[in-house]
């Protein structure tokens, strides 16, 4: 009965197993579900800064705001690549990284000199172990990120980026599709691309004015920006760790299937034999 | 009657009918009543408040009037 035995043994284990990524599935149900309610609340706010700064946008005005710069070619570039602390979410940091990777060397291909800045524990990891030099490390963002975590990472970034020291700058975020689909996308939130007006614009008395308007609300755009990527990430690692954790539960229910049928096998061949061997006893005795 | 809303990055915190606003611009307090011309304004920092005796703390941002609709989209905002 020694195999019997270390089968109990597997699926003991396999079953406490189990039991630990059934529980983190619900938690990552439960987070996720406070996530996305963060996303849906931060969409009114994006929505009305977006209109307004469309119905004010005029190219004369362009020229005036540092943040409008067109650079002609990137010599300096910032990616900010955002990831989680903790791991356990299948593919989600690394897919992130990948994306990362792909638009630094599309950046430096082009020329461009690209500081990275990262946040989450595992992006910081990955770079470090190849070696590769971080402008800004950041584990102090938790899952419930606030608008000022996002102001604290992005207001550096616009006051190096209105001073002409960087050219251009990207946001490496997971975009929070649908629980399904989240896919990992690089984004330029300097320089600001024009967003394109909803409605029709009205003829609005603008006070102070039209400029002064523009010059409060282009950095607070920018920074709503960096705040939706910084919750749709969150999402989208809740629902990466939900699926990842939904597949392992499934997959220790089909190994103990097995394990739990290779034992009964196990135990009923050793009865069998028992009896054989008892039996067999008998008949010698006659 | 105006349609208010008190919007901010993490949330919309006032979504309502009421009589008047009164708001703290850049320069100063803006009082809106219903029939307002089309305005949009920076605001500075300081309480906005509601007839209905409402009232929140803001920030930055702007307020957009247009045909009795009030939308105060700020920076930072709490209720006070």
């Amino acid at each position: 009965m020694a195999k019997g035995r270390e089968l109990l043994g597997r699926i003991k284990s396999t079953e406490n197993t189990r039991k630990i990524t059934r529980t983190m599935e619900m938690v990552a149900t439960s987070k996720m579900k406070r996530a996305v309610d963060r996303v849906v609340a931060a969409r009114p706010y994006a929505l009305a800064l977006t209109d307004v700064i469309a119905s004010l946008y005029s190219p004369e005005l362009a020229s005036d705001f540092p943040l409008l710069r067109q650079p002609a070619d990137v010599k300096r570039a910032a990616v900010v690549l955002l990831t989680s602390n903790r791991g356990l979410a299948g593919a989600f940091n690394s897919n992130l990284i990948k994306e990362a990777r792909a638009t630094v060397a599309q950046l430096e291909a082009a020329g461009a000199e690209v500081q990275l800045h990262v946040v989450g524990r595992k992006g910081i990891g990955y770079f470090k172990y190849v070696g590769r030099d971080l402008a800004v490390q950041r584990t102090d963002i938790t899952d419930k990120p606030t608008a000022d975590d996002a102001a604290s990472l992005v207001d550096t970034l616009m006051a190096a980026f209105a001073a002409g020291e960087l050219d251009a700058v990207y946001v490496v975020q997971s975009q929070f599709k649908s629980v399904l689909s989240s896919p990992p996308a690089s984004t330029r939130v300097l320089p600001v691309t024009r967003p394109t007006a909803g409605a029709a614009t009205k003829d609005y008395l603008l006070f102070p004015s039209a400029g002064e308007i523009l010059s409060a609300l282009l950095p607070a755009y920018v920074r709503n920006a960096v705040y939706r990527a910084l919750v749709e990430t969150v999402a989208a690692e809740q629902a990466a760790r939900r699926t990842a954790m939904k597949n392992a539960t499934d997959n220790a229910g089909e190994m103990l299937n097995v394990l739990r049928r290779t034992y009964n096998r196990a135990r009923q061949a050793n009865i069998t034999q028992e009896i054989a061997e008892i039996v067999g006893g008998a008949a010698a005795l006659d | 009657m105006l349609k208010v809303s008190v919007i901010s990055p993490e949330a919309v915190l006032f979504e309502g009918e009421t009589a008047s606003v009164v708001a703290p611009a850049f320069d100063g307090e803006v009082g809106i009543l219903t029939g307002h011309a089309a305005m949009v304004t920076v605001l500075g920092s300081g309480t906005l408040r509601l007839a209905d005796g409402q009232s929140f703390r803001v920030e930055g941002g702007f307020m957009q009037v247009a045909d009795d609709e009030v939308r105060v989209v700020t920076e930072k905002a709490s209720k006070a």
